[in-house]
């Protein structure tokens, strides 16, 4: 819980939504994913409700690939979280068209060079004066890999092991110039004091990187750092880099044992545990009333289909063909994926625990890609929210809206309100930064002393 | 249609002048920010320009382990600074520069489609391969691509990414609530690349972009860039400063064109042009003369050397060009600098001389005179055919481009020139460029 008694609440922005049979409903606006005034809507939305920050995912292949190869016609009713716009492109258009929300978009480790991800985040937090995070992954499917010159993907070790490496570049490239090093100085000609900017001179296993960067010292210092990786090694990063975590448990002795270890294992790094925010992703799925909600969620997954339900749990299935199990049998045994470790052990927990049959797993796991739903009145949702927040299983979470409008605008208009009349969440602004709204310190450099 | 004039805004922080952050109308506390962008791109939307314009460096400027203490010292993401100007306008085209050299075609794609689905159609690439050797040391590699290379690796990425704008057919996304169909899978393909350079699998992760591709742009001189131009080349922004140089580029470019199987006509060409502004002659000889007078000597030298690819820092900054140690010292000179050089040995100028033209202008022509003297300019050299209009310059922002859109636009306007309204919505259409048929 926060030293101020007040949840951190993110807005996660999945286009068309993170339920998905979402974009099937009467009211849905389908085609959302390219067209930036949805996106521009669903940010303003989220910043008249004092959200912290919204966040955007990335996947740098379109799915489902083997269904598109084979030019199935399947693939297009399985079809979803492809098509929407690249976050690093869309993140500096929503700064301008917004204020105070911060903006945070996910880019990966494997695929990418640290001097391109180093300035394109100081980009986006300089054009946002300071409201700019990284979500920082690392690729886990073979469709990326293949856009990217490989066969295969990196090994889940090597991945994490890249992405130690590629944070330590980035971050040191950030932290080339002082605050002060740019000086414009008319008289003597000098833009800035030579003595105020350092080269990086990294030379490690997978990178070797001059610098400095080309870009000042940005507002925050450093943009936030997001990690959500749920594995042992994801967590150990988050623990030392990661300002928020991302995370997925759907039980509060689940979420609770999470928030222990990450924040103890932040604190054998060095780092004081109100350094590092946790948020649980949930899916909120409102009603006027209990029953309401209810009634909504049936018609959610009602929107499901059998073939999006087993093309959900493609990553997560080892490698198995789970077409070949009976639909309404029990969940079958899963080889270790080298994809999503910590994903697939939460959906298989869960399908033992509720004793659900493959195809009922496969919509549950479908309609919250084993990311938590919570279906019920403002009231309700706001009281599992309380819980958990005053546990210590969190400080605060990742709202993840099941499709737009609807899903957005009960967020902002009943759940949150809900909060606010609690004292559980904030009713302005305290800062003018992402970091001072999340209540997190100035990131130092170098050249503090 | 009519042929009418194209103009681009070049953006620079602090100015294309190197010493124009130190004029005194310039608040230097207002370069670094993204209102410095959009004050100009609202002043070129004003002037109906066709796009604005924005480069990219991928390493600080630095000799000898030290950075110099001028130059461009904020080098944000161009096409970032292009999504944030796409918001705050309506009308201009945003043309951002990336490499080819140190960049992956899957992501560029991705993110020029979102660029221009954001912009409702108003990307444009320009796609350089990265000239600065220091960008490698940024890059983990062992050093930089040799210039063939690197074209030939041009000529791939461009390939693989027109593919990928491609493998989405126009109406491919359906978003169908009854059915459930979300695409129509049969009008997606993957793209299924395998090259010298590149493999690249899938299709993309977006719908075809409203142009069907971003358009795109080009800007080296050399053959090998001529040859890369001729081959994708849409619009060119170049660096002539004599109309006759101009023609036989043109020429050059347009006779290899239909080898591509490309139409000569389908071609822009934007010189690269700093107006120099005042009311009378008198008054703009002397802005010129205060901006030279501003430049730190230092500036000169530095900005030769990495031009010519030869240190000059040692030598007294009063001795003569040395012409013959440096054509000696290289090849594949870019004739951007042959013709500095045959100007230095023409004018018998110093290091400090030929180190101000180049840091003044950097090297793109510069005009210095009324607003009726650089209209006759433009005029003449777009009646010759040898620009389709220009990339324009301003040596500081924002006074000189105000200065340009309010007193030379209106003149080019009254002759009949340029439009008096933007006629359409997207780049092509400001440019009357085609959209790409999918192939």
């Amino acid at each position: 819980m926060n030293k101020d008694n007040k949840m951190r609440l993110c807005l996660f922005w999945f286009p068309p939504g993170s339920h998905p049979g979402g974009w099937r409903m009467q009211d849905a606006i389908a085609a959302a994913e390219s067209d930036f005034k949805v996106y521009l809507d669903v940010a303003r939305l989220a910043e008249a409700a004092k959200i912290d920050a919204i966040f955007f995912a990335d996947t740098a292949a379109v799915q489902p690939v083997d269904l598109i190869e084979k030019g199935d016609p399947k693939a297009g009713l399985v079809y979803r979280g492809a098509a929407g716009l690249e976050p690093m492109s869309l993140l500096p258009a929503l700064a301008v068209a917004t204020e105070r929300i911060g903006l945070i978009a996910t880019a990966t480790t494997t695929y990418n060079e640290p001097y391109h991800i180093a300035r394109r985040f100081a980009t986006i937090d300089q054009i946002s004066g300071g409201r700019g995070g990284w979500n920082l992954v690392t690729s886990q499917t073979e469709a990326e890999a293949q856009n990217f010159g490989h066969d295969t993907h990196m090994e889940h070790d090597a991945r994490y092991e890249r992405a130690e490496e590629f944070f330590d570049v980035v971050a040191g490239l950030w932290d080339s110039w002082a605050d002060d090093a740019c000086i414009y100085d008319k008289t003597t000609a000098h833009c800035f004091d030579p003595t105020k900017v350092r080269l990086l001179n990294h030379s490690g296993r997978y990178f070797k990187v001059r610098g400095p960067l080309n870009v000042l010292r940005s507002p925050q210092g450093r943009p936030i750092v997001v990690q959500a990786g749920a594995s042992g090694p994801g967590k150990s990063l988050a623990a030392r880099v990661a300002d928020c975590v991302f995370t997925a448990q759907s039980e509060l002795a689940d979420g609770k044992a999470f928030y222990d270890e990450v924040k103890t294992k932040a604190a054998q790094f060095g780092r004081r545990p109100e350094q590092v925010r946790i948020m649980p992703g949930i899916v909120p799925i409102i009603g006027r009333t209990d029953e309401e909600a209810q009634e909504l969620r049936a018609q959610l997954l009602a929107n499901i289909t059998d073939d999006q339900a087993l093309r959900s749990m493609y990553r997560i299935a080892g490698g198995l063909d789970l077409r070949k199990f009976p639909l309404n049998g029990p969940f079958p045994e899963l080889p270790l994926s080298n994809g999503a470790q910590g994903r697939q052990k939460l959906l298989i927990e869960m399908a033992r625990r509720e004793n659900l049959s493959l195809i009922e797993a496969g919509r549950r796991f479908a309609e919250g890609q084993a990311h938590h739903i919570v279906c019920g009145s403002a009231r309700t949702i706001a009281d599992l929210m309380q819980t958990w927040f005053e546990h210590g299983a969190c400080d605060g979470f990742a709202l993840m809206p099941s499709y737009f409008p609807r899903g957005v605008r009960d967020i902002a208009n009943q759940l949150v309100p809900e909060l606010q009349r609690r004292g559980l969440f904030r009713t302005d602004y305290e800062g003018r930064t992402l970091r001072e709204n999340l209540g997190l310190p100035r990131a130092r450099s170098q050249f503090d002393t | 249609m009519t042929k009418t004039l194209h103009f681009g805004l070049f953006v620079y922080p602090g100015g294309h002048h190197l010493a124009g952050w130190r004029h005194p109308s310039v608040a230097v506390n207002g370069i670094l920010g993204i209102e410095y962008y959009k004050r100009a791109a609202v002043s070129a939307e004003r002037g109906l320009f066709d796009l604005y314009f924005v480069g990219d460096m991928l390493a600080a400027r630095e000799r000898e382990g030290r950075l110099v203490a001028e130059g461009a010292l904020n080098n944000i993401d161009s096409i970032s600074i292009d999504s944030a100007i796409a918001t705050a306008t309506r009308h201009i085209g945003v043309v951002a520069t990336l490499s080819t050299t140190y960049n992956e075609p899957y992501a560029i794609a991705e993110r020029f489609a979102s660029l221009d689905h954001l912009s409702g159609g108003r990307a444009g690439w320009n796609i350089v391969t990265t000239a600065n050797d220091d960008a490698a040391l940024n890059f983990s590699r062992k050093g930089h691509m040799e210039k063939t290379l690197r074209y030939q690796r041009a000529k791939e990425f461009v390939d693989v990414c027109t593919k990928l704008w491609d493998s989405w057919a126009d109406d491919a996304l359906v978003g169908d609530h009854g059915s459930g169909r979300f695409a129509d899978a049969r009008k997606i393909r993957p793209v299924d690349h395998v090259g010298e350079f590149f493999s690249v699998k899938n299709s993309l992760t977006l719908p075809r972009p409203p142009q069907g591709w971003p358009v795109l742009v080009q800007a080296g001189g050399s053959p090998a860039g001529i040859d890369f131009a001729a081959s994708v080349a849409e619009v060119i922004f170049t660096a002539q400063t004599k109309l006759e140089e101009a023609l036989a580029f043109r020429q050059s470019v347009q006779t290899r064109m239909p080898k591509y199987g490309r139409d000569p006509e389908s071609l822009r060409i934007l010189p690269g042009l700093m107006p120099i502004i005042g009311d009378t002659e008198k008054s703009a000889l002397r802005k010129e003369e205060e901006l030279n007078e501003l430049l730190h000597p230092a500036v000169g030298v530095w900005m030769l050397s990495e031009q010519l690819k030869f240190r000059l820092y040692d030598f007294p900054a009063d001795a003569k060009l040395p012409t013959s140690d440096i054509r000696a010292s290289g090849k594949d000179f870019t004739p951007r600098v042959i013709s500095l050089l045959d100007r230095a040995d023409a004018e018998n100028l110093s290091i400090r001389q030929c180190g101000q033209l180049v840091a003044a202008t950097r090297s793109h022509g510069s005009i210095v005179g009324t607003p009726e003297k650089i209209a006759d300019h433009i005029a003449s050299w777009f009646e010759a055919g040898a620009a389709d209009g220009f990339n324009v310059m301003p040596p500081y922002f924002p006074s000189e481009l105000d200065v340009f859109v309010d007193h030379v636009i209106p003149i080019l306007q009254r002759r009949g020139l340029f439009r008096t309204a933007y006629e359409g919505t997207t780049l092509r259409d400001h440019l009357g460029l085609a959209r790409p048929i999918r192939s």
